[in-house]
């Protein structure tokens, strides 16, 4: 569905991606996992068209989308919950999520039913239910997570890539954000995640890909990168350290 | 200085002195007489929009206020040069302190609207206080005397140009100094300014007046060469005209500004004369072909970037053969230049330039010193004395409306210790940190620090007094460096003044070389001394809370506020920075600690208190607070109960000493 292939980014001078290459399958969750400076929310940035790689290619389902504008790319079916949430924050809740199918409005994007699947979206998230009417800026962190989410989810998009989604959340909503994540793959939805939590990434996901200074050191399916020793010990928080 | 700018500088200095002996044509003097007197104003309007990063259209009136001054001293009292030009100076730089209280409460297009009716007021006013400036008629002056000698034009040349030299240096050493700093500190983030004990208020009001203060001098000089003066001049265009030359020569140097003074003089010229405009155009179109072709080649463009560029310079070329009359079509050209420049030159001329050889923005190439790490810490104070309560709320209400952000919260902070602070998501927790800090004032209780109630005080008072702070989304002066950012931290070790800073005096050099070695120092301690001439912006996320906690320490804080520290780190960043939090508590560095790790939290807090909807529901040992049943309902969650995925996510990262 969405493919990636010698990717290079820099921001300025400095170059940050040295040449990934990834691919996310039908359906499949994909989590990027790496330390922090190693490149993973460029990534994210770079696919989503926020900033423009140097060299590369970005194939979303069949369709060369590389160097696009990102709302064009957004058009094209790709859904970016950012790292930091970005809701929009002097609106409702539900002009929020409207906004997130702004494509299908505009037909850039089969329109399909849009109240349905405000309907199905609300049901996801029970939370956002109950404050369908709230502005945005005045819900708790979590709750504005969860709006990021399903504002994705409105797009009816082809991926969606999901940033940090359990940042600065309390343990009992990282939880459920994690839940949330589950449901959606459930529905055979298409994710690439990026996740502080890597353990939790792992267990959530069909595959693995470690990005280590701007490149893919290891990937594998999720399972086998759960048990690599070297994994363990460098983003697992293994025991075997020290 | 280095030996290159040096060269640099006396290349200017002579070229400037040489300018009347090669060229004799008295216009031409002039011109450039114009020119250096708007650089002087534009180093000053720089100060307030490109470092401070305010919108001033009042600098006309500014301007007009500075020449006024002059006029009317030497028309109604006969003054000499030498007490109308402090005079300008003194005067407008008391109305650019009375510019600067709108600016404290409002930004951006209303500050632009308020500085624009200041500009408009003065124009009026000028004009109808015929009894001190003579309305519409003007004040006619002539050139200073000394000694009985008037001064010819190409001597008044020569002293436009050593007040221009003069403020060059001034201005740019303020600029590289601790105000400096502060400038572009409250630019990117005036609530961590404040959070460093650099006063917004403060230094807002200080630079507009050290603007206006160049106004007065530029409006005075500005009578004096043009030998009259009448309120027209001081006019909105003029403003715009200002606002133009900072934006196409380039914000935040020097250079850009001398060069937007010479765009905006010249080009008004230069387009009056057609075969001038021919040929300039063709430069102009033979120069972006060339710089293309190069950056294609080297594929450092991709040819769709450069393409509207490349047609639009072309364009102007072969219009400019085309072009019969250019008098009529002068503003356009104009507009069409000014357009193309805001648009694929945003940082100026100048920048552009810098782009082009290499060099990323306006850098300072802060001195290397060598960074010992022992020197991170302050003179040890005496003793710690643990035990005691450092920090004391009591009944804390915080009431936003009819939502009781904090209700009655008490808390109770010992000497020493690492106090954990938690709860789930909008439970109060950064609402607490912000009335400890002082950015809000509680509605009702007080807090003490040391004995003294610091509720009620200024953010940057509280902050001298040894209370420091990091952010939960991070607020770092991004387009300042790693170095300069633990700098500002350190601003309150500086006491030297801006004439200090004006003069280089050994007390200013000493200040500048201790801080710079105690920033060296703080950056080693964080682990950044790799990074320390990137940009804040630049840095990835993990380091920036790294860099925010280096420049908390630059306070000499006594209690130190980590809102969400491990916020985005991954396990082996989160290890890093709990040896860190444990090293700084080592050194009698009392913690409050915000964060939803609880491995972090139950590793290294001494006392946890837990916060729901504004109220306290549990207090004390880790071990206990984990066990409470409230606590697991509102906020740990059933983990241990549920084989969920994301169960097993906080307890899979461990932490070590």
């Amino acid at each position: 569905m969405l493919t990636i292939s010698n990717l290079h980014a820099a921001y300025g001078k400095v170059e940050v991606l040295h040449g990934i290459s990834l691919e996310v399958p039908k359906g499949r969750v994909v989590t990027l996992i790496g330390s922090n400076g190693a490149g993973k929310t460029t990534t994210m940035r770079a696919i989503s068209g926020m900033i423009k790689p140097k060299t590369g290619k970005v194939t979303l389902a069949g369709r060369d989308v590389t160097g696009l504008d990102s709302h064009r790319i957004a058009r094209a079916g790709l859904a970016h919950s950012p790292e930091g949430r970005r809701v929009f924050s002097t609106m409702s809740v539900t002009d929020n999520l409207l906004l997130g199918a702004f494509p299908r409005f505009t037909r850039a994007r089969p329109r399909g039913d849009i109240s349905r699947d405000l309907e199905r979206a609300l049901e996801l998230f029970p939370r956002l239910k109950e404050r369908q009417h709230q502005l945005a800026g005045t819900l708790s962190g979590g709750e504005q997570q969860m709006l990021a989410m399903a504002r994705a989810v409105m797009l009816n998009p082809e991926v969606i890539l999901l940033d940090e989604p359990s940042m600065g959340l309390a343990p009992i909503l990282v939880d459920e954000v994690f839940r949330i994540i589950s449901r959606l793959k459930e529905q055979g939805v298409t994710m690439l995640l990026v996740e502080q939590f890597a353990a939790a990434a792992l267990n959530v996901a069909d595959y693995g890909y470690v990005l280590e200074n701007g490149r893919i050191s290891v990937h594998g399916p999720a399972d086998s990168l759960k048990n690599d020793p070297a994994v363990k010990v460098a983003y697992l928080g293994g025991a075997q350290s020290h | 200085m280095n030996a290159k700018s040096f060269a640099l500088y006396a290349a200017g200095i002579a070229a400037l002195a040489l300018f009347p002996m090669v060229i004799h044509n008295p216009y031409y003097i002039h011109l450039a007489e114009t020119i250096l007197i708007y650089a002087i104003l534009l180093f000053g309007l720089d100060i307030v929009v490109g470092y401070t990063g305010q919108v001033s259209l009042g600098h006309a009136g500014l301007f007009g206020i500075g020449s006024y001054t002059t006029g009317v001293l030497v028309f109604k009292l006969g003054m000499p040069f030498l007490v109308a030009l402090p005079a300008s100076l003194a005067v407008t730089a008391a109305f650019g302190a009375l510019l600067a209280l709108p600016a404290l409460r409002v930004t951006g297009p209303y500050l632009a609207m308020v500085t624009l009716a200041f500009g408009t007021i003065i124009q009026i006013l000028i004009n109808e206080m015929t009894f001190l400036t003579e309305g519409p008629l003007g004040i006619k002056i002539a050139k200073p005397s000394f000694f009985g000698h008037k001064l010819g034009e190409v001597a008044f040349f020569y002293v436009v140009g050593v007040i221009m030299v003069l403020s060059l240096a001034v201005v740019h050493r303020i600029l590289k100094s601790h105000l400096g700093r502060a400038f572009q500190a409250l630019r990117d983030s005036p609530i961590a300014s404040d959070c460093m004990g650099v006063s917004v208020y403060r230094y807002k009001v200080y630079a507009f007046v050290i603007s206006a203060a160049l106004a007065g001098v530029a409006g005075s000089l500005y009578a004096y060469s043009e030998e009259y003066i009448s309120p027209n001049t001081y006019n909105f265009e003029l403003t715009i005209l200002f606002l133009l030359a900072v934006i196409m020569g380039g914000r935040k140097t020097r250079s850009g500004a001398l060069l937007g003074a010479l765009i905006v003089v010249m080009l008004p010229s230069l387009l009056a004369d057609i075969s001038l405009f021919r040929q300039i155009a063709t430069a102009a179109a033979v120069i972006t072909v060339l710089t293309s072709a190069v950056l294609v080649a080297q594929k450092r463009r991709a040819m769709r970037a450069v393409a509207v560029p490349l047609a639009g310079t072309a364009g102007m070329a072969l219009f400019s053969y085309q072009l019969e009359n250019i008098v009529d079509w002068r503003l356009t050209i104009f507009g069409l230049m000014t357009l193309f420049v805001v648009y694929y030159l945003q940082d100026g001329v100048i920048g552009f330039l810098r782009g082009l050889v290499g060099r990323t923005g306006p850098r300072a190439s802060t001195a290397v010193v060598a960074a010992d790490e022992s020197r991170a810490w302050a003179a040890p104070d005496s003793p710690i004395a643990n035990g005691g309560h450092l920090l004391q709320a009591r009944q804390v209400l915080m009431q936003f409306g009819g939502l009781k952000a904090l209700n009655r919260v008490d808390l109770d902070v010992v000497k020493g210790s690492v106090h954990g602070l938690i709860g789930p998501n909008g439970s109060g927790k950064s609402t607490m940190m912000n009335v400890l800090t002082g950015i809000y004032r509680p509605t009702d209780g007080a807090v003490e620090f040391n004995g003294r109630v610091i509720s009620g005080s200024t953010p940057s008072a509280i902050a001298l007094g040894g209370v420091a702070r990091t952010f939960q989304n991070v607020q770092l002066f991004g387009e300042m460096t790693a170095t300069e950012n633990v700098l500002v931290g350190l601003h309150h070790t500086f006491r030297s003044n801006v004439l200090d800073v004006m003069l280089h005096t050994p007390r200013y050099r000493r200040e500048e070389r201790e801080a710079l070695e105690r920033a060296a120092a703080i950056l080693q301690f964080v682990g950044l001394a790799s990074l320390a001439n990137e940009e804040a912006r630049n840095l990835p996320y993990g380091k920036q809370r790294l860099l925010e906690i280096g420049r908390a320490l630059g306070l000499n804080p006594a209690l130190l506020l980590l809102d969400e520290p491990a916020a985005g780190l991954t396990a082996p960043d989160i290890r890093e920075l709990v040896a860190i939090i444990r090293k700084i508590r080592q050194h009698g560095i009392t913690i409050i600690l915000i964060e939803h790790h609880m491995d972090v939290v139950m590793s290294i807090s001494d006392t946890v208190t837990v916060l729901d909807f504004g109220q306290k529901i549990a207090e004390g040992e880790p071990a206990f607070v984990q066990a409470d049943s409230k606590v697991i309902e509102a906020y740990l969650g059933g983990s241990a109960a549920e084989p969920e995925a994301g169960a097993s996510a906080s307890a899979t990262i461990m932490t070590r000493s």
